[in-house]
């Protein structure tokens, strides 16, 4: 997923933040897709930790800047030190954990208010290899393979159904949740990779063309360019808002 | 003596140290000497450590220091005597308390509880077996001291011909000779009392592997091949390899070294820090000893050694039980350096779990921290489970205060210093990392808060856990203010996070190579980049100092908890649930504040008075000066409790009264009426005010309890800030009458039946005048209020008069409504009414007043025939709201003909034919009538004070309405201003006794308002008696006439009052539980001058009025 087509395609950076309940999988997904690699006990992140991984679409290459935190409540705290500048976040919640839902639902509200304006959300519901899809209609594996055609509409098909062994989360309520915030929504696996590919894509496809503009040329050293430009949007659209104003406005380009 | 007693009752005043952030003197000792909780600096004085060189050994090169003429290193230094350990620290340190009190510096010196730095010991007094007077200097004071293991090795070792010479230290005193005499009567006492845990040492010093390591038995056996005995547990080490390579960590010769330090300088409790210590430290400690220094050096062995058993007792204590922690740490458990072979195993993980879940139970503030799993996985590798659980202890307490708190308080505070210092010391850096807009802390953030353990290799992680646990957390900053420096130039061509983080990540994974691999010189070549660490940030960063540290961090914390506290009070108001929504922001930032506020007042209240339960259970059982401060508390280490989330029925009266003022008690000066904390009379006064602080006092009544019942909707006497603001929002959030009359009528609806019976009427109508006692603030105006404005007289006397006719007829529609709910109520058994349900409202039939009067008569004992007044003002007939006929809603469910409607009335009073009222009922009984119309649209929502409040801790009476509106009750003034004024412990007073103390000119008004609320009060408590009365006639002419006639005639029933005197018995018991009650919410018993017949009348109340003949009555 993360080759470059022979062709010079530009190539813009976005900083991704996932948050979520702890041990509900953040970490898992993000190593799924960028080592396609699954570890059963993955240690629980201490702070945050920080990964990248690029995606190539049709008409660009996206660098993710991945900022994966910790999940335990009273990391909270610390969270907005990592979402700031964000332009997408994934908020991840455990399908087999009603809790981690209800939590889920509390870092939409704080992003929708404390983040930067505009920025992409997906809810994902992970674990879905312990929701057995046992009875022939093809419900929560088959749901949501996003096409994640233009623009970032809803993508995701997803069955109400609630048949899975350990699944406590019906699809129909996280996703028509989802769609009254106007989240992406997705649900994935981080064990067997279902839909995981899926949510970063959609996720790329989603973040406005206008947003990427800034970035850098082909290949190079341009990663400071882009970022400095990101963070500039960001905070053109903050100080619309009259929100945190005093945001990096000196960043050069040195 | 007396100084130290002082002293500790300075450090055990709340005053002295909450006042600002500064620790007190004690913890500073405390800190300095990694000494547990319970010990003071009793007596210090200046002395001279010397340590004879053992006869055998020849003095090694290890052992430097000052080596003297007598053959034996010297030191000088301040030695401190506490309740169970004698401390001895070349670094100056005073903690005398006749040092200055404002600057701490003044008298920590510049180690600022550092930690065991220096060169010295830390001694039990239980591990001193003989102390000598030395008579060599006749001026001077010598002790030798003789310690535990010694003589221990003395007495086995007998059979060796070549036996040391029992190691002593010998300490010479430098003080005045009183100061030494006053010193050693000091220790003399603190011997006699360390005898008494000479087993608890035994037990606890027997699981050091110093102790096996030393062992003659070993020794023994294994010259002559036999069984050695068992070693103690050091770590899941021993079973599944220490990480890294021991033959390259020169494990053999660093177990030998130690061995030979021991043997000269004593081990685990008796160990004396010499130079050579603080090297064989810095060099890495062999796998097997270092649990053992770690516990030594971070103290948690003094703890242990306090309370040898807790581990075990608090494992057994808790078996069984569940907690939001537990579920945390399983969810952790199989993610705790699961590289680690240890942890692959059962073995492994039921250490963690078992340590990580006994923590949290002791310290209920923390519970457990992600990151925590990873510290204990890494000092279970070391360390028994005993030993890590006091180890963790030491770190959360003491060693990393606030890290892994619930709002972690201490990790961002650390960073923030650790920016500072980065700031300060790499300037280039810090400029070129903020224009690059790279975040430090999210690279810094786990070095810390894991102790660098998943930052570098674990091997290396350990030896930067080596010096932490004997140096501090400066060592924390220095290391990382060093990888910094060492890869300061990299980092400089770096621009954004992502490759600062893999710069660094690259630097730990290659800590084992070559620091220098391209130079000449072979010594260079081989020290590693992990030495280099070492040596740039101990030695280039050597200025990083406790001290500044601590300087540092004083800087900054009020602004890092005032963040805090903002993003605690932004999310949880932002997650309070939909309805929270109906309430402005303002109004929910007041309830808030106020929740947290209240809370944290009743937590710290009830600290105090347990403070002062203990100092004062402490002194009746020992009152010798020196068992005074003995261990009894101590034993177990306080448990940290978490700040309150959840209000009890208590904190929830505070909080209304607070809120509104109908929930200020009437009388604040009676005895607490807390059946939970039993007051001892003695101290009678000082609990009461302690109860409330310095507060409003809140009131308690039958409503109030309901308010909470219903709102707390777990019933566990845990009303959650959601839950209050669900409360507050549904009576504020809609300014709906009909909203604000089912609410209160959901109150009365116990079983939620939708019908509140005669009980539950009579409950309604004491609610209504226990709510309006206070007056309405101008929310409710009679229609005819303009009649009074131009009354002749004075303005305040047209104002009195207003009052008078607002609240008199405010009383006058409680007992109208009393009237009418008996009116329309429904009998229970409605067998035969089904077809007569949904009829429309007949509310203008003139047949209803005339049971309206029926009623009263028939009800009203006395025989005077009711008042036409009541009768002309009724809203029923005149003054009918518009739109109550027109409401669609079934207003009177079950309606009567009004033929039959007069029999039924005579039933209300009949407790053998219950009956109840429904809410359309109620609806219409409360729109029947203009105040309570009123009451329910304005007063009732309204008189939850939110965020208008101008002062959240006085009680909120909007100061606009106060001197702006003429229809104020104004004349609460006076004890609302003193209110606000703050003189709080008067206030309580005055409004105690509210009457006593008005200005002269508000007297008689404020009489004639106590009447009328006592008349309320009473009419409705008398109602309520002549329904007990009505039952227990019933039932005593049931048992009369036998079984034959359950049911009297009704004419019997007029009979009752005249029957009186026959009840009267049963009924003063009656009367005196409902005094009770009742008294609660009286005004003033003993001023109120209504006539006593007005107590008999029911119904009547402007008439009852003229008979009292009130002063200042002005009825319209
Ligand atoms: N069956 C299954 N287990 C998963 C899946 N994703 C993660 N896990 C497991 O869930 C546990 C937690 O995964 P992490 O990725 O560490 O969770 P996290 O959200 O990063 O947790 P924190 O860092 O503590 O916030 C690990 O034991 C994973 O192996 C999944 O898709 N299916
Ligand atoms: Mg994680």
């Amino acid at each position: 997923m993360a080759d470059q087509s022979s062709a010079p395609k530009p190539s813009s950076s976005v900083k991704l933040v996932l948050l979520g309940e702890a041990a509900v999988g953040k970490s898992s997904l993000v190593l799924r897709f960028v080592n396609n690699d699954f570890q059963e006990n993955k240690e629980p992140t201490i702070g945050a930790a920080f990964l990248t991984q690029k995606i190539s679409l049709p008409s660009r290459i996206i660098k993710f800047e991945i900022w994966d935190t910790a999940g335990q409540e009273r990391f909270a705290s610390l969270a907005p030190m990592y979402y700031r500048n964000a332009q997408a976040a994934l908020v991840v919640y455990d399908l087999t954990k009603p809790t981690s839902l209800i939590k889920a639902r509390h870092w939409v509200a704080e992003l929708q208010r404390q983040a930067s304006p505009g920025i992409v959300i997906a809810l994902v519901g992970n674990k879905l290899d312990l929701c057995a899809e046992s009875s022939g209609d093809n419900d929560s594996a088959a749901d949501s393979p996003a096409d994640a055609e233009e623009g970032g509409a809803e993508p995701g098909e997803a069955e109400p159904t609630d048949n899975g062994d350990a699944r406590k989360i019906s699809t129909r309520e996280a996703k028509s949740y989802a769609e009254e915030e106007g989240l992406l929504f997705f649900e994935t696996s981080a064990k067997t990779g279902t839909n995981v590919a899926d949510v970063f894509s959609a996720i790329a496809n989603a973040i406005p063309e206008t947003s990427l503009k800034g970035s850098r040329g082909a290949a190079g050293g341009g990663t400071q360019a882009a970022l400095s430009g990101a963070a500039n949007r960001a905070d053109e659209a903050r100080v619309n808002l009259a929100d945190r104003a005093k945001q990096k406005s000196d960043n050069c380009a040195c | 003596m007396l100084s130290s007693l002082v002293q500790k009752f300075i450090d055990q005043s709340p005053l002295s140290s909450n006042n600002d952030h500064r620790p007190s003197k004690a913890a500073l000792f405390r800190d300095q000497f990694r000494l547990p909780a319970g010990q003071h600096p009793l007596h210090e004085i200046t002395a001279e450590l010397f340590l004879p060189l053992p006869s055998s050994a020849a003095a090694g090169p290890l052992t430097s220091g000052e080596k003297s003429r007598d053959s034996g290193n010297r030191y000088v230094g301040d030695l401190h005597l506490s309740e169970h350990f004698l401390c001895f620290s070349t670094i100056r340190t005073s903690f005398l308390p006749g040092a200055s009190h404002t600057a701490s510096i003044a008298f920590t010196g510049p180690t600022q509880g550092a930690g065991p730095g220096g060169n010295g010991f830390t001694l039990p007094l239980c591990s001193i077996r003989r102390v000598e007077r030395l008579n060599s200097h006749h001026d001077k004071f010598s002790l030798a001291l003789t310690t535990f293991e010694s003589l221990q090795k003395a007495l086995t070792d007998k059979t060796k011909a070549s036996l040391p010479f029992p190691r002593k230290l010998v300490l010479t005193l430098d003080g005045s000779r009183l100061a030494c005499e006053r010193f050693c009567d000091g220790l003399k006492r603190g011997l006699r009392e360390g005898m008494k845990e000479v087993d608890s040492l035994r037990t606890v010093v027997s699981q050091c592997f110093s102790e096996y390591l030393l062992d003659p038995a070993r020794l023994k056996a294994r010259e002559e091949g036999t069984k050695p005995p068992d070693p103690p547990d050091t770590g899941l080490g021993i079973l599944f390899r220490y990480p890294g390579d021991a033959r390259k960590l020169r494990d053999k010769s660093k177990i030998r070294l130690w061995g030979e330090y021991m043997r000269e300088n004593g081990r685990n409790a008796t160990i004396v820090r010499q130079p050579t210590f603080h090297k064989l430290i810095r060099v890495g400690l062999p796998n097997r000893l270092r649990g053992e220094i770690w516990e030594i050096c971070s103290g948690s062995f003094y703890t242990r050694l306090r309370n040898p058993n807790l581990y075990e007792k608090t494992l057994a204590k808790f078996t069984g039980q569940e907690s939001l922690a537990i579920d945390e740490i399983e969810k952790d458990l199989n993610r705790s350096l699961p590289e680690y072979p240890g942890f692959q195993s059962e073995e492994g993980i039921g250490r963690l779990r078992r340590v990580l879940t006994a923590y949290s139970w002791t310290n209920e503030e923390v519970g457990y921290c992600q990151a925590m799993n990873i510290v204990v996985a890494a000092l279970l590798i070391y360390m028994s489970e005993s030993q890590a659980f006091f180890t963790l202890g030491a770190l959360c307490d003491r060693l990393l205060p606030g890290y892994y708190s619930k709002d972690m308080y201490g990790t961002l505070l650390d960073q923030r210093v650790f920016e500072n210092l980065v700031e300060r010391t790499m300037p280039v850096l810090w400029e070129h990392l903020v224009k690059s807009d790279v975040n430090l802390s999210v690279v810094s953030l786990p070095w810390f808060l894991s102790l660098y353990i998943n930052s570098m290799p674990l091997v290396f992680a350990f030896r930067v856990l080596d010096v932490f646990f004997l140096e501090g957390p400066k060592v924390l900053f220095q290391v990382g203010l060093a990888i910094l420096r060492i890869n300061g130039e990299e980092l400089l061509d770096v621009h954004d996070d992502g490759s600062f983080i893999s710069v660094l990540k690259n630097y730990f994974s290659r800590l084992d190579e070559s620091a220098h691999p391209h130079s000449e010189n072979e010594k260079l070549r081989a020290i590693t980049k992990f030495q280099e660490l070492m040596v740039t940030a101990f030695k280039e960063f050597a200025g990083i100092t406790h001290a500044s540290i601590e300087e540092l961090r004083a800087k900054h914390i009020d602004n890092v908890k005032a963040g805090l506290a903002t993003f605690a009070k932004r999310t949880s108001i932002r997650n309070l649930g939909p309805e929270s929504k109906k309430l402005s922001a303002d109004d929910l930032s007041a309830i808030y504040d106020r929740f947290f506020s209240v809370l944290a007042e009743r937590q710290k209240r009830a600290k105090l008075r347990e403070e002062e339960r203990r100092r004062q259970e402490q002194q009746k059982t020992r009152p010798g000066l020196w068992t005074h401060h003995s261990d009894r508390n101590h034993d177990e280490p306080a448990r940290n409790i978490a700040p309150l989330q959840t209000m009890d029925y208590d904190a929830f009266r505070e909080f209304l009264a607070n809120t509104a003022k109908w929930a200020l008690t009437d009388s604040p000066t009676s005895v607490s009426k807390d059946l939970s904390k039993p007051v001892t009379s003695q101290r009678n006064r000082s609990h009461t005010l302690l109860q409330w602080g310095s507060g409003p006092q809140p009131a308690d009544h039958d409503f109030m309890q309901r308010l909470y019942g219903k709102w707390d909707e777990s019933h566990q006497g845990e009303m959650t800030l959601q839950q209050l603001v669900r409360g507050l929002a549904r009576i504020k959030g809609t300014t709906d009458i009909m909203n604000s009359m089912s609410l209160f009528f959901e109150l009365f609806d116990d079983d939620n039946t939708g019908k509140v019976d005669r009980e539950g009427i009579l409950r309604m109508s004491e609610s209504l005048l226990f709510l309006s006692r206070r007056g309405f603030d101008g929310t409710i105006t009679p229609s005819d209020f303009g009649n009074g404005m131009i009354s002749p007289v004075s303005a305040a006397d047209a104002k009195d008069g207003l009052q008078m006719s607002t609240n008199e007829k405010f009383l006058g529609s409680v007992s109208a409504f009393i009237r009418r709910c008996f009116e329309y109520a429904d009998p229970d058994e409605v067998v035969e009414s089904t077809s007569s349900k949904l009829q429309a409202a007949t509310i203008n039939e003139p047949a209803e007043e005339e049971d309206l009067l029926d009623l009263t008569e028939t009800k009203s004992v006395s025989k005077q025939p009711a008042s036409p007044k009541p009768a002309e003002h009724d809203p029923l007939s005149e003054v009918t709201p518009p739109g109550t006929a027109v409401k669609p809603t079934p207003i009177l469910e079950g309606s009567r003909r009004s033929s039959s409607r007069a029999a039924s009335h005579n039933l209300a009073l009949d407790p053998s034919k219950p009956l109840h009222i429904t809410l359309p009922t109620f609806r219409m009984v409360i729109l029947a009538d203009e105040l309570l119309e009123q009451f329910f649209e304005s007063f009732f929502p309204q008189s939850f004070h939110l965020s208008d409040s101008p002062n959240s801790s006085t009680v909120s009476l909007p100061s606009s309405t106060l001197s702006g509106n003429l229809t104020t009750f104004s004349n609460l003034g006076t004890p609302v201003k003193n209110l606000i004024n703050g003189a709080s412990n008067k206030t309580v007073i005055d409004v105690g006794r509210a009457g006593g103390v008005v200005e002269p000119g508000s007297r008689g008004l404020r009489g004639v308002l106590d009447n009328i609320v006592n008349d309320g009060m009473r009419m409705a408590a008398e109602m309520r008696k002549r329904m007990e009365e009505t039952q227990r006639e019933f039932e005593r002419n049931a048992r009369e006439q036998g079984h034959s006639r359950p049911y009297r005639d009704e004419e019997d029933d007029d009979d009752d009052d005249d029957d009186e005197k026959g009840a009267e018995l049963g009924r003063r018991d009656q009367e005196l539980l409902e005094g009770a009650e009742v008294a609660s919410i009286k005004t003033e018993g003993s001023r109120s001058r209504a006539v006593s017949s007005a107590t008999t009348e029911t119904g009547t109340g402007p008439k009852k009025g003229e008979g009292g003949g009130g002063g200042g009555r002005d009825l319209g």
